[in-house]
């Protein structure tokens, strides 16, 4: 039946996504974006009906950060295509390689404001790391191999390719192109090797800095092995956790912000700092002018555009880290200031005690974390209990961690989960959530039940917008405007109205038992842990403020 | 402020120009001149841009370097100058 059928637009979308091992996409229909929903109908490939586009692309990046494939979304024109902007401003953020394809309206009615038009090529331009619009079918192909070239080549991120709907439904010739290489790739200038060695060599505190870029260009074991060789203590970005072993001896934990005394302090007076595939953001380096003040940089990366943008490297490694790496992986004889970082570490260990009976949830996401099977991959909303994921929960991979971190935005933490775990659909996947943000993607919840996913949430209950909060208790006097949450809905019939099994509790003594219940039930599953609404995340460095001078009480 | 002229090689592709403006401003540059050409027979388009800032120029260089459809990025430093204000 379908040998008769002429080959349109839409198919050979599907055909390029198998080209490229597409497998799983994550959409929801409209309008202008039908031709392609009727040639899904004959394709290989399989659609996640998401609840909303937004979902759509989180559930594509969730997919991507867990697998490391290319995630990808559909959306219609207009509203359809305004609602994934959020999601390609997040996987720009986070470097994360998404193809999102948006039907627009015929060629013919573009540009008269016709129903359900966006120009969502001119949106794209600040959300994207590249968009197209195609014009003509014959391109179509080729634009879109380029736009998988695209996203994962270099620093990653995500594409749009925006296909109007005579395209769509124009007729094309079988034949599928191969796939392109690209032209105009940035040429990045040699690695500075010879300083990068003087530093090594003289250095006699070095840190190694290590960010989400290590994970991306797939040097993990390159990562680690230089850490091991040179034996440089470690800290890293909220990305790019995972990425050190954490039971590494020399490690540290996480750096900035929220990050521990000791990374902080270490990193504050450190000679000598190895940023790896990490750029400096604002939340790592708190006062830049005061960040590591007395240290000289040796900074790898693949991006040239984050050398010396917020701090200048004395040496600039660009390339793959994957052959950088071991190209500088020397010993060094920095017996001392390893003793000494390991001594901060064990000094300003994490503390659980925690007086009374209501839950302290940094201990029970300890506990899960201790608790989850091997190879969990753990995603976030964003707030208190992300920090405390972060800081609390350890990871051997950064695909094992999924966190909105440049974007820092809420509502990640489901529909994430979703995308990880239709890419990992043996592994146990855990969404840490928020309350408040909880909220901001719940109908993904349907998500969930349409395909049976067995995600677990884990949902931190403050009534609260808690990290807002935390915020205006510390630096607004306590004027708590528009952070109480007290009229939050039952999360618990919220849940099983979607046929999610549900449990929540409030007291300390119900904790094993409600997340050894968690992680043996069969299918997705939400426990709610009401916690008080006063616990903060701590330490904390204030805004525009040194590392060092952290609070870490009131 | 210092003044910057950048000569700029680009594939003649939808939206280039747009994509370097936008790139520009919200990298913190002002624009006080744009020149912009296309060869047709070679699809290569020329566009002269002239800037200022107080943030150093290698900041905006490497940014539009990036965009995919750039082919190459020269700073005129005949052209550039410290301003006197
Ligand atoms: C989309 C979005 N809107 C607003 C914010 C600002 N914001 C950051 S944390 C936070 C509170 C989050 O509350 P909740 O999810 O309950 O987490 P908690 O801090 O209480 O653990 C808000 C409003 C944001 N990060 N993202
Ligand atoms: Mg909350």
């Amino acid at each position: 039946m379908t040998t008769e059928k002429k080959l349109t637009g839409g198919g050979l979308l599907f055909n390029v996504l198998e080209q490229h091992g597409v497998e799983h996409v994550f959409g929801y229909p409209g309008g202008a974006i039908m031709p392609i929903y009727d040639a899904l109908y004959d394709s290989n490939v399989e659609h996640f009906l998401c609840r909303h586009e937004q979902g759509a692309a989180f559930s594509a990046v969730g997919y991507a950060r867990a697998s490391g494939k290319v995630g990808v979304c559909l959306a219609t024109s207009g509203p359809g295509a305004t609602n994934l902007i959020t999601g390609l401003a997040d996987a720009l953020a986070d470097s994360i390689p998404v193809v999102a394809i948006t039907g627009q309206v015929a060629t013919a009615a573009m540009g008269s404001d016709a129903f359900q038009e966006i120009d969502i090529f001119g949106l794209s331009l600040a959300c994207t790391k590249h968009s197209f619009q195609v014009t003509d079918i014959n391109d179509l192909a080729a634009v879109l191999h380029q736009a998988f070239a695209i996203a994962l080549e270099g620093r990653q991120g995500p594409v749009l390719v925006d296909i109007p709907k005579d395209i769509q439904l124009a007729e094309v010739n079988g034949c599928l192109d191969h796939l392109v290489n690209l032209k105009n790739k940035v040429k990045l200038p040699p690695a500075n090797v010879g300083s990068a060695i003087a530093l090594l060599s003289q250095t006699k505190q070095p840190i190694l800095y290590v960010g989400g870029g290590v994970g991306m260009a797939n040097a993990i074991d390159e990562l680690r092995a230089f850490a091991k060789t040179t034996g440089v203590p470690s800290v890293s970005t909220l990305k790019g956790l995972g990425t050190i072993d954490p039971t590494d001896e020399n490690y540290l934990g996480m750096l900035g912000m929220h990050g521990t005394k000791a990374a902080n302090l270490a990193v504050q007076e450190c000679d000598l700092l190895i940023a790896v595939g990490a750029r400096f953001d604002d939340r790592v380096t708190g006062k830049l002018n005061e960040f590591a003040p007395n240290a000289k940089v040796i900074h790898f990366d693949i991006d040239t555009a984050e050398i010396n943008k917020r701090r200048v490297a004395d040496a600039a490694i660009l390339g793959d880290l994957k052959v950088n790496l071991p190209a500088l992986a020397i010993p060094l004889s920095i017996i001392h200031w390893q003793e000494k970082c390991q001594m901060m570490k064990t000094d300003f260990s994490w503390d659980y005690n925690h007086p009374g009976e209501s839950i302290f949830a940094p201990a029970v996401l300890k506990e899960i974390s201790d608790n989850m099977p091997e190879n969990t991959c753990v995603t976030t909303d964003v707030g208190q209990h992300q920090m405390w994921a972060a800081q609390h929960m350890l990871f051997d991979d950064p695909s094992n961690f999924l966190t909105s971190g440049g974007m820092g935005t809420m509502g990640f933490g489901v529909p994430a989960a979703v995308g990880a775990q239709v890419s990992r659909p043996t592994d146990c996947i855990i969404a840490v959530s928020g309350d408040g943000s909880f909220m901001m993607n719940v109908q993904e919840l349907s998500t969930i039940k349409r395909f049976q996913l067995p995600v677990k949430i884990v949902l931190i209950d403050n009534a609260k917008l808690g990290m807002v909060r935390q915020w205006q208790d510390l630096f607004f006097n306590g004027r708590l405007s528009e952070t109480d949450l007290a009229d939050n809905p039952d999360f618990v019939m919220l849940a099983n109205a979607f046929d999610i099994k549900a449990k929540s509790i409030t007291k300390k003594s119900q904790v094993t038992a409600a997340i050894e219940e968690m992680l043996e039930h069969d299918g997705p599953y939400l426990l709610q842990i009401k916690i008080d609404a006063q616990d903060n995340v701590w330490p904390l460095v204030p805004p525009n403020t040194a590392n060092d001078k952290m609070m870490e009480s009131t | 402020m210092k003044n910057y002229q950048l000569t700029i090689k680009a594939d003649d592709k939808q939206v280039v120009l747009e994509r370097i403006l936008q790139v520009t401003r919200y990298r913190g540059f002002l624009i006080s001149g744009i020149n912009a050409k296309v060869n047709t027979g070679t699809n290569v388009g020329t566009i002269e841009l002239m800037v200022r800032s107080e943030r150093s120029i290698e900041l905006l260089v490497d940014q539009i370097n990036k965009l995919i459809d750039i082919k190459e990025v020269k700073v005129d430093n005949s052209a550039s100058q410290q301003s006197i204000a």
